[in-house]
């Protein structure tokens, strides 16, 4: 690292102090307390690697972990796909292009438990008198079944976020210099081409940034779970999150659901750190 | 105008900030100003925690009724939602040194972890005052008594009085698993003239009401209805295995559809309350969600069957879901007023008819007037514990967490995905695994 100037780390000692406090230190004492057989009061002895070998058998986190890959992968790629989609709506020329923005941010701002509580409404009750209306087996018993469950939870989701994503790609797609754009119509090229070929490499970034956020914030999805499917049914929309306080607090295993914390951090650190990595060496400098 | 558009989301994020900082603000300055009212005078404070938000507005009506008469008192009454929430709040309040003084806790697994932190109330007047049976839960390994018993619960079948009249059955004369499974076609062949979706409605949503609350029926007698039997037993024998997949079928079957996804509010509130099904297996403590939905339905039409069980026919699962226990570490002046302020709620005749008054609940206390119950469910169900046809409680005494998980494991049978051996030794083997 460069060296600083001592006003520089006078000047960042504040945040750093509280990021301290708040972040660092309990992560620590996180990490410490992984080792013992702390039960949230106390702890009597230290077990050593004890509860890590034990995750490795524990089938219902093993599920939770996996059930979370699966939901990520799928509303990562859902979540980019319509938050790009929407954004490019928005950029082109309409009147109600303003009104747009801010009906598709507007679930953002709704807090997630209670988009929970709203999503499960639709998807029982409204789903349900629709499907036995129109007699459609596929509306009904929606959230009593697995794969209802997780494609509940990715709607929920998608839709919540989709708005969010769509803020980054506008501000990057109204960066795009419009001297390219005119440049690549004055070579001939369609609208297709012209947004694979110029406007999509020069928005490479904002895809570093959504994939980031949306692949970090779907790993981590708890409230949403909570509400919408409350893990249901017979755990198996559980999450990795939810597998953790599940842990810590109904099962009262604090330092056992703390080591799953923190097999959870390194899990989604290496993701994170290694997409972002892979994405940025795909960018282009203007 | 581009940039004007670009700053449209930001200003809409700004403003929803602001929104959020000023509610936080308003939280603030509300307690500020309540601790500088304590700080006058030589009033002693006690701050009662506990879990049950229903009570939480009659509590404080009581406390203000005590408080009026002992003005040297101040009653500070706290409470977190159900179950979960208000252990992980009580467990950090521990942890973080901000103790309150008086809390409550559910059975042996929680006393067992706060064993350091609450005083031992073997002589407390309440607790000679308790009615047999309702201190196992509250006792340590050396027989002390570290808690008292707040009141008692009950569950079974709750019916539909109306329609079990139109139907012309007697719910009286119904006691056994067939009377029972009669009583239950009688009804299903009268669906549309009783205008229900189903005869039960089994909330297949929530774990605990198989995991808990029908388990516990089938297993209580193999625990002798001793939750500190249960508690300290190494293994799981589910003699009852049989009957218990019986009854879960029985309402399974003639229960409204779809059963996985039915949760408690709506078994209660839209299928019960508002006469879509006639008969939904919970306990005592929906009276108040059904008063609030309809008054007259609550206090007229709603009657209490018990789950059949062999040999214990006509019996009702009973038994005290909290007790209140007493930071050992609070102030002497604390402790003491703390002492004063239960002896008046549970053997003073004042307070008892101030309780009476403020909450419906069955008592677990003797100088109770079942007549001045004014909750049938209540009523009823207290009768049941009178005639001492209970069965008691267990699942307080389950291996922490159990309970849910092998509601997890029943959901999994309903769904079709498991057969009911394999729920079982599911879970037999998670109870051997917890004990261990």
């Amino acid at each position: 690292m460069r060296n600083r100037s001592p006003a520089f780390w006078l000047f960042i000692a504040p945040v750093l102090v509280a990021l301290m406090l708040v972040v660092g230190v309990p992560l620590l004492m996180g990490f410490f307390y992984t080792f013992t057989d702390w039960n949230g009061l106390g702890f009597n002895q230290f077990v050593g690697f004890e509860h890590y070998s034990r995750l490795l058998g524990d089938d219902r986190f093993l599920s939770s972990l996996w059930f979370t890959i699966q939901f990520s992968f799928v509303s990562v790629i859902l979540l980019n796909i319509i938050g790009l989609g929407l954004a490019l709506i928005v950029t082109q020329k309409l009147k109600t292009s303003n009104f747009l923005r801010t009906i598709f941010f507007m679930p953002n701002l709704i807090g997630g438990l209670i988009l929970g509580f709203i999503w499960q409404f639709i998807f029982i009750n409204v789903f349900g008198q629709i499907g036995q209306f129109m007699n459609v087996d596929g509306l009904q018993g929606w959230l009593s079944t697995p794969t209802t469950g997780f494609w509940g939870l990715v709607i929920l989701t998608v839709w919540q976020l989709a708005g969010y994503i769509m803020i980054i790609y506008i501000a990057y797609l109204q960066n795009v210099p419009g001297e390219l754009i005119e440049a690549s119509q004055i070579d001939g090229a369609g609208p297709v081409q012209r947004f694979k070929n110029v406007t999509f490499p020069l928005i490479a970034p904002a895809f570093t940034v959504s994939m980031f956020l949306t692949l970090s914030v779907s790993f981590k999805i708890y409230d949403q779970n909570l509400s919408l499917t409350d893990g249901g049914p017979f755990n198996s929309t559980e999450m990795v999150a939810m597998n953790i306080v599940y842990t810590a607090f109904d099962s009262n295993e604090m330092a056992y659901g703390q080591a799953k914390a923190v097999v959870f951090l390194i899990f989604v650190s290496i993701i994170a750190i290694s997409q972002v990595y892979y994405n940025k060496k795909r960018e282009v400098e203007m | 105008m581009g940039s004007m558009k670009k700053f449209n989301g930001w200003l809409l994020l700004g403003s929803a900030g602001m929104i959020l900082t000023a509610c936080n603000g308003d939280d603030e300055a509300a307690e500020g100003t309540d601790d500088g009212e304590d700080t006058n005078g030589d009033v002693v404070d006690v701050e009662i925690f506990q879990g049950k938000v229903e009570f939480r507005d009659q509590f404080i009506e009581l406390s203000e009724l005590y408080e009026e008469e002992n003005p040297n008192v101040n009653i500070e009454f706290s409470a977190v939602g159900g179950g979960t929430d208000y252990f992980s709040t009580l467990r950090s309040r521990f942890s973080s040194g901000d103790e309150p003084d008086v809390f409550s806790l559910a059975g042996p697994s929680e006393l067992n972890d706060y064993e350091d932190n609450v005083l031992d109330l073997s002589d407390h007047p309440a607790v000679d005052e308790a009615i047999d049976g309702t201190l196992e839960g509250a006792t340590d390994g050396d027989g002390n008594i570290r808690g008292i018993p707040f009141q008692q619960e009950g569950y079974g079948l709750l019916y539909n009085k109306r329609m079990f009249d139109e139907a012309g059955i007697d719910a009286d004369e119904i006691l056994t698993y067939e009377d029972l499974e009669e009583a239950v076609e009688t009804l299903d062949d009268q669906k549309d003239e009783l205008g229900i979706d189903g005869v039960f409605a089994l909330p297949g949503a929530e774990a605990w009401v198989m995991g808990d609350h029908l388990a516990n029926t089938y297993l209580s007698p193999e625990f002798n209805g001793d939750m500190m039997e249960a508690y300290e037993s190494d293994t799981v024998d589910f003699e009852r295995a049989d009957e218990m997949e019986r009854m879960l079928m029985l309402q399974n079957d003639y229960s409204i559809e779809p059963v996985l996804n039915m949760d408690y509010s709506q078994q209660v509130e839209e299928y019960f309350s508002l006469e879509r099904t006639a008969m939904i297996q919970q306990g005592d403590w929906v009276h108040p969600t059904l008063e609030q939905m309809d008054p007259e339905f609550a206090n007229e039409h709603v009657g209490v069957l018990p789950l059949p069980v062999e040999d214990y026919e006509g019996h009702i699962p009973v038994d005290v879901p909290n007790y209140w226990a007493i930071n050992e570490g609070a102030e002497d002046d604390v402790i003491e007023e703390a002492e004063a302020f239960f002896e008046w709620m549970y053997t003073d005749e004042e307070g008892i008819a101030a309780v009476q008054d403020k909450l419906d609940m069955i008592p677990a206390h003797e100088g109770f007037d079942v007549d001045e119950i004014d909750a049938p469910i209540q009523q009823e169900i207290y009768e049941y514990v009178l005639e001492e046809n209970t069965l008691g409680w267990i699942f307080t005494g389950y291996p922490q967490g159990w309970g849910t998980d092998f509601g997890a494991h029943v959901q999994e049978y309903l769904s079709g995905g498991r057969d009911w051996d394999d729920v079982i030794e599911a879970g037999q083997e998670e109870w051997e695994q917890s004990r261990e």
